[in-house]
C-alpha cells in the first residue's frame, strides 16, 4: 500500500469523510495518518493489506461495545471503502510520550508518584478490559503513552482486542509475551495478558526487562531460536531465588541494580513470585490485575515526599530516610484499613476505595496535612462528601464533616463509612500482610 | 534497608535512569564503488543514504529493544570500511568516491572477518541479527565463489536479514542473488529515483524488523521449518513492495 497523499478522502461508517492531512507513523500492519473528520482532528489507521473478515467483524464489535475506560484510544468508526480498510480513533495529545522513550531515558517521570499512578492506571485499564470479557493480546512497549508529569496513560493499538483465546493472527514481541504464547501452546488470553502486565510493570518500576540479565546479555546474537528459548522455553527471572545464573550485570543493567533495593520488600516479593519458574510456567497461578492494583496502591501508600522535594519509600513500621538528601523521616504512624496500610506523612492521600465501598482508587477523599500553627502536629482532612467518625483512645467520639480535619493519635479508630473502618497505629508491614 | 551505605551509587534523584540495556542491531551497507559507479549512480547512493540516516535515527531513538548502528564497507580495487559500526543517532555520512575494479570476493572476505564476536559484533549487551545490504552495478572482477562459500558458514551471515540492489541492468544479478540466498530479495534500480526509493525502503524496513524483539506472527510458519522469523517478515515486505511498485520493473534503464 503506497502512502496516502494529503487531501485523500476516505468514507467512514458514520457517513462522514476523513480527509488525510499527514502521515503519523508506519508499521508492519499499516500506516496511521492525521485526518480531519467534520472539522476535528483524528487518527486514521489504514491497513496495508485487507485484514480477514473475522478481524474486521471483531473490530466492528469493539466499536459497538465502546472503550472499557477513558485510557484506551479506542476505534470510533470503520473505514467504509472498497479500496481501503481501517478505522478512526482519537489523536494522542502531544504531552503523552511513548513508553519506549522512558525506557531509553529520553523521557522521565516527574516523581515516583507519577510513575506509580501510571502503573495503577494501566493496571486498572486492563482490569476493566478483562472484566468486559476482552483481552488485549499483544501488550508491548509500543502500546503505551504516559504523561510524564502525572503518569496518566493512553493505550493504543486496540484493534487486536478480542475475547480471550480468539486467534486473529496477532503479532507481538517475544520479550513481552507469555511463555505459552511464544511456544504456541495456546492463543493469547487474560492469563497471558497478566504475564505481559507483570513485565510492563517491572519495566516501569525498574527500567529493565525482568528476564534480561547476565544470561541474555552474554548471548552474542539474539536470533529467533534464542529469543524463543530465553523468553519462552526456559525463562529465568534476574532475581530468581533458586537460580542466580541470570543476575543483572554491573555496568549493563544499571537501573535495576540501583532501583531494586529502593522498593519496599512486598514489591520485591510480588515480583519474586510472579516471575518464579513455577508461576511463569503455570498461567493459572498468575496474579490477576486486581491484585496488582492492590499491591501498587500499597506502594503508593508508602511513597513519602521529603521536605527536600524528592520522594522516598517508607518501609512502614521501620525507620525511613530520604534517598535523595538522606534525612531521617522517623517512623510514621500508619492508618490500617483492611489490608491497606497508609504511612501517615504530610502530603499522603486517602482514596475513595479506602474510605468507602466505591471501587475507585483514584479519587482523593482525604489528605494528611501539617497543622498551620504547629507544623509538628499532623492531621487528616476529610476531602470526601461523607461524615467520618473518630473514636479517641479514651472512647470519646467526634464527627468529622467534609473539609474538616482531625489530629492523628496512635490508637485512634476512624469510621469512614459503613464498610470502611481504619485504625491508627504503628504497624510493621510484613509481606504476608499485603494482598499478593 | 538500613543505613545509606548501599545507596552510595544512587544518583541524586533515583528516577534519573540511564538508558535500558539495549541490544545492538547493525545495518551493513556493502557498496560497489568501482569505476562504473562514477557519476549519478554513486551520487544517488550517497544522497539516499545521507537522507535515510535521520529516519533510521528516529527509529533507533524510540526503540527500547535495540540501538541501531550503521556500518559501510566500500569495495573497488581496494576494500575499505568507510564506517565501522557507528551509532546512527548523530551519525555524519561521508560521501563514497568511485573508481577502480569490482572486487566483490575481497569484500565478502572482509565482511566475513568482521562478522565475529571478537570484531564488530562485540556489544556488551548482545546483538540482534545484522542486516547485510549489498549494492552493485557490475560483474565481480575477482573470484568471489570461495569467499561466498566461506561466509555461508558464518552464523552471523546465516541469521542476517539480507538484501541486494542491482543498479541498472548491467549488474550481475545472479551473483547478487547468491549473496542474498534468495532471488526474491534482489531489487533492481533503473533510475536514480528508483535507487533512492529502494535504498530507503530496504534500510528502513530491514532496520524496523531487525531491531525489534521477534514476534509470533507472519513469520511463525516460517520459523517452524527453520527459517528465521525476521528474514521471513522482511521477505514478505519485499514482495509487497514489489507488488506495489510493479511500474519500476517496466522502466527502461535510465543509467
Amino acid at each position: 500500500m503506497k502512502t496516502l497523499k494529503q487531501g485523500t478522502t476516505i468514507p467512514l461508517s458514520n457517513g462522514s469523510t476523513a480527509v488525510v492531512k499527514s502521515l503519523l507513523g508506519e508499521g508492519g500492519q499499516g500506516a496511521v495518518y492525521l485526518a480531519q473528520v467534520d472539522g476535528k482532528d483524528y487518527a486514521l489507521k489504514i491497513y496495508a493489506k485487507r485484514p480477514s473478515k473475522k478481524f474486521m467483524l471483531n473490530l466492528l464489535d469493539n466499536i459497538r461495545k465502546g472503550a472499557p475506560t477513558k485510557h484506551f484510544l479506542w476505534p470510533k468508526w470503520m473505514v467504509n471503502s472498497p479500496v481501503y480498510s481501517g478505522y478512526v480513533m482519537d489523536v494522542r495529545p502531544k504531552e503523552y510520550i511513548e513508553f519506549s522513550r522512558f525506557l531509553i531515558a529520553k523521557a522521565r517521570f516527574a516523581s515516583w508518584s507519577a510513575l506509580i499512578n501510571g502503573a495503577m492506571e494501566i493496571t486498572y485499564a486492563f482490569r476493566e478490559l478483562h472484566r468486559a470479557g476482552l483481552s488485549y493480546q499483544d501488550l508491548n512497549d509500543g502500546n503505551f503513552f504516559f504523561n510524564p508529569k502525572t503518569g496518566s496513560v493512553l493505550i493504543c493499538d486496540n484493534d487486536n482486542v478480542c475475547p480471550p483465546d480468539t486467534n486473529l493472527g496477532i503479532r507481538g514481541k517475544f520479550r513481552y509475551m507469555a511463555p505459552e504464547v511464544i511456544l504456541c501452546k495456546n492463543n493469547p488470553n487474560n492469563l497471558s495478558d497478566y504475564f505481559s502486565l507483570s513485565v510492563i510493570l517491572f519495566m516501569l518500576l525498574m527500567n529493565n526487562h525482568p528476564l534480561d540479565g547476565r544470561r541474555v546479555a552474554s548471548v552474542p546474537c539474539l536470533n529467533d531460536a534464542i529469543e524463543r528459548h530465553v523468553y519462552g522455553e526456559h525463562p529465568i527471572f534476574i532475581y530468581d531465588l533458586k537460580d542466580d545464573s541470570n543476575r543483572p550485570v554491573s555496568g549493563v543493567h544499571t537501573n535495576v541494580r540501583q532501583r531494586w533495593q529502593l522498593f519496599p520488600q512486598f514489591v520485591r516479593d510480588t515480583f519474586f513470585k510472579q516471575f518464579s519458574a513455577e508461576v511463569m510456567a503455570n498461567p493459572n497461578k498468575r496474579m490477576a490485575d486486581n491484585e496488582w492494583l492492590k499491591v501498587l496502591q500499597q506502594l503508593r501508600n508508602q511513597t513519602l515526599r521529603c521536605d527536600c522535594g524528592y520522594e522516598t519509600f517508607a518501609e512502614v513500621g521501620s525507620g525511613t530516610f530520604c534517598y535523595t538528601c538522606g534525612k531521617q523521616l522517623g517512623k510514621p504512624l500508619t492508618l490500617s484499613i483492611g489490608k491497606q496500610h497508609i504511612a501517615l506523612y504530610p502530603g499522603m492521600c486517602l482514596y475513595a476505595n479506602q474510605t468507602s465501598a466505591k471501587d475507585d482508587a483514584f479519587t482523593v477523599t482525604g489528605e494528611v496535612v501539617r497543622n498551620a500553627k504547629d507544623p509538628y502536629v499532623w492531621g487528616i482532612i476529610n476531602r470526601s462528601q461523607d461524615t467520618w467518625t473518630c473514636t479517641l483512645p479514651d472512647g470519646r467520639t467526634v464527627n468529622i464533616e467534609s473539609n474538616m480535619g482531625f489530629p492523628i493519635y496512635r490508637g485512634m479508630d476512624v469510621q469512614f463509612s459503613q464498610t470502611r473502618n481504619g485504625k491508627i497505629d504503628r504497624v510493621i508491614i510484613k509481606p504476608d500482610r499485603v494482598i499478593m | 534497608m538500613k543505613g545509606n551505605n548501599s545507596m552510595s551509587r544512587l544518583p541524586k534523584n533515583p528516577l534519573e535512569a540511564v538508558e535500558i540495556a539495549r541490544r545492538q542491531m547493525t545495518l551493513f551497507f556493502i557498496v560497489d564503488t568501482s569505476g562504473s559507479m562514477q557519476g549519478e549512480k554513486i551520487a544517488a547512493v550517497n544522497t539516499a543514504i545521507r537522507e535515510v540516516l535521520p529516519e533510521l535515527a528516529g527509529i533507533s531513538s524510540e526503540n527500547a529493544d535495540a540501538q541501531i548502528k550503521v556500518a559501510c564497507l566500500q569495495f573497488a580495487t581496494e576494500v575499505k570500511w568507510l564506517f565501522s559500526p557507528t551509532e546512527v543517532e548523530g551519525m555524519q555520512w561521508n560521501d563514497l568516491p568511485a573508481g577502480g575494479l569490482t572486487n566483490l570476493g575481497s569484500a565478502i572476505s572482509e565482511l566475513n572477518d568482521k562478522l565475529s564476536r571478537n570484531k564488530f559484533m562485540n556489544s556488551p549487551t548482545g546483538n540482534f541479527a545484522p542486516v547485510l545490504f549489498l549494492l552493485s552495478d557490475g560483474m565481480p572482477s575477482d573470484s568471489y565463489q570461495s569467499a561466498l562459500a566461506t561466509i555461508q558458514e558464518n552464523k552471523w551471515f546465516n541469521v542476517a536479514i539480507k538484501a541486494a540492489v542491482a543498479i541498472g541492468d548491467d549488474a550481475n544479478k545472479q551473483v547478487l542473488a547468491e549473496f542474498t540466498g534468495n532471488s526474491e530479495l534482489l531489487l533492481t534500480a533503473h533510475t536514480p529515483e528508483d535507487l533512492k526509493a529502494l535504498i530507503r525502503f530496504v534500510s528502513v524496513t530491514s532496520s524496523k524488523i531487525g531491531s525489534q524483539s521477534s514476534g509470533v506472527g507472519v513469520g511463525n510458519a516460517a520459523a517452524q521449518n527453520g527459517t528465521e522469523v525476521k528474514q521471513a517478515e522482511f521477505a514478505e515486505q519485499v514482495q509487497e513492495f514489489k507488488a506495489d511498485n510493479q511500474d519500476l520493473d517496466a522502466l527502461t534503464d535510465g543509467f
